[in-house]
């Protein structure tokens, strides 16, 4: 019986001995994939070629790529034509010539790049298009559900300027540019919303070109016009503002109920409490990065997978941001990524 | 001294200028409008006309100015932009705004007076200079400030007043632009200074061999015009708490220069003055006005524009056919 015991507790600590050791090997074992993941995107060539990276979002999502190709071994270029479809053709005709693992592409509008991302595809190049879409489709589509964007905004109004007690059924559609994908596919949510609600009137529907100067001015005349405006949409925060100050000026901000959209920067929450815009449908940029970032990966790991074969769309989160809840994380600042 | 502003081709009687046409054109469309839209004819809309144009006739005044002299001055847009933005972002280090904005016309003037340097001393053509000086004003500011569109700090009264105040009922923008171009006008018309730009503007070699000052006289217009382009920048940052650099790729530096050359003042320098400029600003904003009160498309608001546009020339054409004289003179 003691011998047996004796044995027990050599074999027990010859297992405890073995399990340590075990452990100790396990620290050394590489997480399971990793090694593969790591092999895929490393030394992978990837060029973004944006609309202008001076836009709050833009900058929001190279810093988040850029984080992640510095951790994970790939290049990111950024290729700016700022703002100029001329430089971006040129840009997409370059990266197209380098042949790199990807391309990432803001299109300036649904026509201009349509055919040079065709040409993408058929030389083997993976194409990555990101809020703002091409007519052509490619391997993967990260960005806002616009036509939802479109229904949430015009949505929001619809609450404010039919009933009642609304003062007034007329409603403002301040648009961007009239040729980009937002604005596409925006006026089609908000042409659902008009149809399901016939008393909106839409008495004004002009393109504020993203600038505020200009959101200014078409509010300020189309104020004059309509002194009961119930509300106004828009595109664009930092353009809105604009809209926000002729309805200020005309002392009507308690009428008229300003909705927008935006990349969730800080800017666009001051505008909140300085009772320029009302209501901000949030995008939040940073977290459109991180899943663009993710589909960056997924589309360099899959070398052999040829350009164009499977389609993703990835739509981002959208988050209503008011008076209420314009703080945390509804409020980035470009220090608050890094 | 050809420096009556008109040019000398004007003939026995009445003659219709550029001017007239554009004035008559602008009286047709106001009527038009009056009679057919609701609410054209209320002090509300003719005061929004003023502002939505108080800019686009700032910048067309100082443009004017540096026409008058045979130049012609690209980087207007580029400077506003920059010189605001500039003093946004380093009021964001902590300076005072208002010391800020002083330092950014500091800025500004030194880019007016390197321009001026290039074109009277340099010589190179004002055209390709400013065009250049333009690209590079604006690029660097893309390298310097993130983001293209700058706000200014919330809670400074006297820039809110030029946002939203107004002084006998008329909004503060339209009060500075009428100031900027009553101070022009007087300038061009009734100080030495002013004088000499048209003779400059004349005759450039005969100017200089008559032994005026042209360099001199040419260095402190690109300075005035940029001075100018800075005060519109302040005006919009005070109407839209903002200002986005993006405004240098708009259309914007085109339709100043429109408004110039449609009211009337000549590329070719030596005439005209800040009444074209005014009859042309109001031109556009009543057809601008019109066209959003009607919601016309953005293609065909810039396509009737155009057709307008066009329409002014081709009358002034017709009616003031090319000698040769003015055919020597020569344009840009």
């Amino acid at each position: 019986m003691k011998i047996f015991k004796k044995c027990l507790l050599a074999g027990m600590a010859a297992l405890a001995l073995l399990g340590v050791a075990q452990v100790a090997s396990a620290q050394e074992t590489d997480q399971v994939g990793r090694a593969a993941y790591l092999d895929g995107v490393k030394g992978k060539k990837v060029i973004f070629v944006p609309i202008s990276q001076g836009m709050d979002l833009n900058q929001a999502w190279v810093m988040v790529w850029q984080r992640h190709a510095a951790r994970y071994g790939f290049t990111l270029e950024v290729r700016d034509p700022n703002g100029d479809t001329n430089a971006g053709i040129r840009a997409m005709q370059g990266a197209i010539a380098e042949k790199p693992d990807l391309i990432i592409v803001q299109n300036p509008d649904v026509q201009t790049y349509a055919r040079l991302l065709k040409q993408a595809q058929a030389a083997g190049i993976k194409v990555l298009q990101v809020n703002m879409q091409s007519a052509t489709q490619t391997d993967s589509y990260v960005g806002n559900d616009w036509i939802e964007m479109g229904r949430l905004e015009m949505g929001e109004l619809a609450k404010h300027c039919t009933g009642p007690n609304a003062v007034s059924h007329k409603v403002v559609w301040l648009a961007g540019v009239q040729t980009g994908a937002a604005n596409i596919y925006m006026r089609t949510g908000i042409d659902e919303v008009l149809k399901a609600n016939p008393e909106l009137q839409l008495v004004s529907d002009q393109p504020a070109d993203y600038i505020s100067e200009k959101a200014r001015q078409i509010t300020e005349t189309v104020l004059q016009q309509h002194p009961d405006l119930c509300g106004i949409m828009g595109i664009w925060d930092n353009a809105e503002v604009g809209a926000g100050a002729a309805v200020a000026a005309a002392g009507k901000q308690d009428q008229v109920t300003i909705v927008t959209n935006g990349a969730g920067a800080a800017t666009g929450c001051e505008s909140i409490k300085n009772g320029l815009l009302d209501v901000i449908f949030n995008f939040n940029a940073p977290i459109q990065g991180e899943i663009a970032a993710q589909q960056i990966s997924e589309l360099l790991q899959h070398p052999d997978r040829k350009a164009g074969s499977e389609k993703t769309i990835f739509f981002g989160p959208i988050t209503r941001v008011d008076k209420t809840n314009a703080t945390g994380r509804n409020c980035w600042k470009p220090e608050d990524i890094k | 001294m050809p420096g009556s502003g008109q040019s000398d081709d004007r003939r026995l009687g009445f003659k219709a200028s550029q001017e007239v046409v554009v004035v008559a054109i602008s009286v047709v469309l106001f009527l038009v409008f009056s009679a057919t839209l609701n609410n054209f004819l209320s002090q509300g809309n003719i005061i929004a006309i003023l502002k939505n144009v108080s800019i686009l006739g700032t910048l067309a005044v100082g443009m004017g100015f540096v026409v008058v002299g045979r130049g012609i001055d690209l980087t207007m847009v580029a400077v506003m932009v920059v010189g605001v933005a500039f003093s946004i972002w380093i009021s964001t280090w902590g300076i005072d705004f208002t010391l800020a904005v002083i330092c950014g016309a500091i800025l500004v003037a030194a880019i007016g007076l390197f321009t001026g340097v290039m074109v009277a001393i340099a010589e190179v053509p004002p055209i390709f200079a400013t065009l250049a000086i333009a690209s590079s004003v604006y690029g660097s500011g893309r390298i310097v400030f993130a983001s293209d569109v700058l706000y200014a700090p919330p809670d400074i009264a006297w820039l809110k007043f030029v946002g939203n105040g107004s002084v006998l009922g008329i909004p503060m923008s339209v009060v500075i632009f009428g100031a900027v171009a009553a101070l022009m006008g007087l300038f061009l018309r009734k100080t030495r200074f002013g004088r000499l730009v048209y003779a400059t503007g004349d005759n450039p070699n005969a100017a200089r061999t008559t032994g005026l000052p042209t360099r001199p006289i040419i260095v402190t217009q690109y300075v005035i015009s940029a001075l100018i382009a800075f005060t519109a920048g302040i005006i919009m940052t005070g109407l839209v708490t903002g200002i986005d650099t993006r405004l240098y790729n708009s259309s914007l530096i085109y339709d100043v220069l429109l408004v110039v050359v449609l009211g009337g003042i000549g590329l070719s320098g030596g005439q005209g003055g800040v009444r074209n400029v005014i009859a042309g600003t109001i031109l556009v904003g009543i057809l601008t006005n019109g066209m959003t009160i009607l919601n016309f498309s953005y293609t065909s608001q810039n396509l009737i524009k155009s057709v307008i546009l066009l329409g002014a020339l081709a009358i002034d054409a017709i009616i003031n056919p090319r000698d040769e004289q003015t055919s020597q003179s020569g344009d840009i």
